[in-house]
């Protein structure tokens, strides 16, 4: 624009210049002395026309000069003035001072689940929305957070993440509310960050969404994190809005992530430990006892319930949840292992028996073009954008989990012709990143059972996954 | 509830064998800083951490920001968590300190009023000074167009600004006349910026301007480094301002944040030989003697007058630079 102005000046200057300007004397021809020469500006010596050109350029550089000037300077208010942001990372309005702000965001899960050579036991093949998830959360008064989401997937409703907290130190917060207890470590990734469709076997005995009170912060810079909380308590697995007793479960978890400050290969190194510990009971009616899943979200295990108190295996003690873990993401590989442990005292009629059903799982990843692994999914370099030959990042990965129930639990808690005795999972797949909001999965996983059918061991359950993820 | 403090406790018993070893943890420092000393205090900032580390055994990352000195005091104020600043002038820190953030003895707090190097305001001009700028009066002549940031955000335009005070003032006698020399010196700007750097970028980057009046340290920057070789030299007037730019530690950020130690460690620093070196290597003249007299071959000799020649900082700022004070009646009169 500055060159179109400056020729449009210079056409003009030129066409009204009389012939014999000075300016197109030799530049030897000129006088030395600056002030014999002539200055811009100055009434009282003609200019010549490269002076005259010299100026206009100066002027127009002005111009441009104080232009650029004035968008920094809107830029720096309108970051004072806070306002409204539309980003990857969702929409938000905020005050000025940055303490006021409300953010909106989301996911939506459109997932395919296909069974394969399910003769004994067909299952469905379907499409579902897996999670539908629209994510409110915000700040206020600067140190006070809040955050609301309800998931509408598969139909139903069912209220997640409610809950307030209170960041008085990077050492010391407060959330209080319905929210994920600190204790599975692939429970506590988001369900958007997940690797593979479906959670592995662990997360069967690990709560899900408990109500409760948790104090929390980060030492030595990250180097350790540590939570501890009191909740109602909740079955393996479990999500509940409200008690059943009055007894309350403690859970607690460290985390130490000794490299991130040093960085380094081991950067993203962290280990823990979590767990649970408390008194359930329950009722010939409200059992609370969980069941297991299969990969497929098939219920494999469940205790025996005929809704009398003499056939039916209730909760009646003690039930302590140890879950070590660990995960490491090194240049384009991660891995991720835990294993859980769920000891919990049952009763049937006369009997009882403490039980310790256990679970494990390893995880490995190779983010093989385009993406850099970490705990909270991959962030693609760059962005699937087929006019410019890009194709965001791709990811391949393997897992191998597997659950045991403690052989005590056969035959009186539960049934062994249709409850399993243990599942082995193996999942492998590919995942395509197109950028920080959208990403394709797809998945296939066979699970081999011990035991839960009728006639012995219950069939392997083959299947294939697949999930279109739109987050904002 | 029997339970309940039970798992807390096997917890930590178990992370105790688990844990690393335990790591002296990384401090963090921010230095809010004026404009044009982006490229001192990086240099600083990584000899000071080997420094900390050999000396604390502890592992310490200084984080900078740099804007117009006043416009930096007034973040600080307004909530910015600097445990250092290192602004243009004393009237700055003032300003923060009489916030509550920093003691009102701070100038007391470390050698030289708590400037560890000095400064001084010269011009930098275009290659073979095609202007004939050589002092202050010509900066006045009709058709020069002068480049200099605005005194009401940028502390290096307020040494600007008084340095061509104090020359008019000394040569022409009366107060009235060193005001209608400013006044015609100021007409003479087209831009102002709000820092020093930016007014480097309007004059070497964007191209405008006859000459820029700038901190000795950024002009010799910009001849040694900014533009092609020899775009620009400086200009060294006759006299001008020794400009004391200030450290203090931000005392009520930095007993927060538990950095006291470090943070004093680090201004500290700046008065060592090392410290001094590097402000030197940055054409900041430096206080200690011995490195002084190393570099004074790279900082022109120039007559310089103090502060004290308009009654302090605290009357100057009055005089000239709140609102309604002469920089208002005059730049508002010339445009």
């Amino acid at each position: 624009m500055r060159y179109l102005t400056l020729s449009l000046g210079l056409a003009w200057l030129l066409a009204f210049l009389p012939a014999a300007a000075p300016a197109q004397e030799p530049p030897a021809q000129q006088t030395q002395d600056p002030q014999a020469q002539g200055q811009p500006g100055d009434p009282q010596t003609p200019q010549t026309t490269d002076q005259k050109i010299e100026e206009l350029d100066q002027k127009i550089r002005v111009l441009d000069r104080k232009i650029e000037l004035d968008k920094e300077a809107a830029a720096e208010k309108a970051k004072a003035t806070g306002g409204v942001t539309a980003d990857k990372n969702g929409f938000s309005i905020k005050s000025a001072d940055g303490a006021y702000r409300l953010r909106v965001g989301g996911y939506v899960q459109f997932d395919s689940r296909f069974f394969l050579d399910d003769k004994q036991k067909p299952n469905i093949d379907t499409f579902t929305l897996r999670r539908v998830r629209p994510i409110l959360e915000g700040t206020v008064a600067k140190i006070f957070d809040f955050r609301i989401m309800t998931d509408f997937g598969g139909g139903q409703t069912v209220l997640q993440d409610a809950y307030l907290e209170g960041r008085f130190n990077p050492a010391f917060r407060v959330r209080a509310g319905k929210f994920k207890p600190p204790v599975g470590l692939e429970r506590l990734q988001s369900g958007a960050d997940l690797l593979f469709v479906e959670r592995s076997l662990p997360t069967n005995l690990v709560p899900n969404r408990d109500l409760g009170v948790q104090i929390a912060g980060d030492l030595a810079g990250g180097i350790a994190s540590y939570q501890l909380g009191v909740f109602n308590g909740v079955v393996d697995g479990g999500i509940a809005d409200a008690d059943t007793n009055s007894e309350k479960d403690v859970a607690a978890r460290l985390f130490f992530q000794p490299f991130i400050q040093a960085g380094g290969p081991l950067k993203s190194l962290g280990f823990g430990i979590a767990g649970t510990s408390g008194d359930q009971s329950g009722t010939a009616a409200a059992p609370g006892l969980p069941s297991y899943k299969s990969p497929g979200q098939v219920t494999v295990f469940s205790y025996r319930s005929d809704g009398t108190a003499a056939n039916t295996t209730i909760a009646s003690g003690s039930h302590v949840r140890i879950v070590p873990q660990a995960y490491l993401y090194s240049g384009p590989f991660g891995l991720l292992a835990e294993y859980a442990s769920s000891r919990q005292d049952v009763t049937r009629g006369t009997v009882s028996r403490e039980l310790d059903h256990r679970s494990w799982q390893a995880a490995a990843s190779w983010v093989i073009t385009g993406g850099v692994p970490t705990y909270r999914a991959v962030d693609p370099k760059v962005v699937f954008d087929p006019a410019a030959h890009t194709w965001g990042a791709w990811e391949i990965k393997v897992r191998y989990s597997k659950l045991d129930i403690d052989p005590a639990t056969f035959p009186v808690f539960a049934n062994p012709a249709s409850a399993i005795r243990s599942e082995s999972a193996l999942a492998a797949g590919l995942n395509w990143y197109l950028n920080r909001n959208v990403r394709l999965l797809f998945d296939y996983e066979r699970t081999k059972f011990d035991g839960g059918f009728t006639t012995g061991d219950r069939e392997d359950e083959k299947i294939f996954f697949s999930r279109f993820q739109i987050q904002f | 509830m029997r339970k309940l403090f039970q798992l807390p406790l096997l917890l930590l018993a178990l992370a105790c064998g688990l844990s690393p070893a335990p790591a002296a943890a990384q401090v963090k420092l921010l230095n809010v800083s004026y404009d044009p000393t982006r490229e001192l205090y990086q240099d600083c900032n990584g000899a000071f951490a080997k420094y900390w580390k050999a000396k604390a055994g502890q592992d310490v990352s200084v984080q900078q920001s740099h804007g117009g000195s006043g416009k930096q005091a007034r973040s600080v104020i307004d909530g910015l968590e600097a445990d250092v600043v290192t602004l243009a002038l004393a009237y700055d820190v003032d300003a923060v300190a009489n916030s509550g953030l920093i003691a009102k003895n701070w100038q007391t707090r470390l050698p030289n009023n708590s400037a560890p190097y000095t400064s001084t305001i010269v011009f930098l001009v275009r290659k073979g000074n095609p202007k004939q700028i050589k002092d202050w009066d010509d900066l006045v002549r009709p058709g020069i167009a002068v480049i200099s940031p605005n005194p009401k955000t940028s502390g290096g335009a307020r040494w600007n600004y008084l340095a061509a005070w104090g020359w008019a003032q000394k040569k022409y006698g009366t107060e009235a006349k060193a005001k209608d020399f400013v006044s015609r010196l100021y007409k003479n700007v087209p831009i102002l910026d709000t820092g020093a750097r930016g007014s480097t970028v309007t004059f070497v980057q964007r191209g405008i301007g006859d000459v820029l009046i700038a901190w000795e340290n950024e002009a010799l920057l910009a001849v040694r480094e900014l533009g092609e070789k020899g775009a620009f030299q400086v200009v060294a007037p006759s006299s001008s301002i020794l400009a004391e730019p200030p450290v203090a530690v931000v005392d009520k950020v930095a007993n927060k944040h538990k950095t006291a130690a470090v943070a004093k460690a680090y201004l500290e620093y700046l008065y060592t030989p090392e410290g001094q070196e590097i402000a030197a290597k940055h054409f900041y003249r430096p206080r200690l003697a011995a490195v002084a007299q190393k570099y004074a071959q790279q900082f022109p000799q120039i007559t310089l007058f103090t502060i004290d020649v308009f009654g302090g900082w605290t009357k100057a700022q009055k005089t000239h630079f709140d609102d309604g004070g002469v920089f208002d009646q005059i730049y508002g009169a010339g445009k």
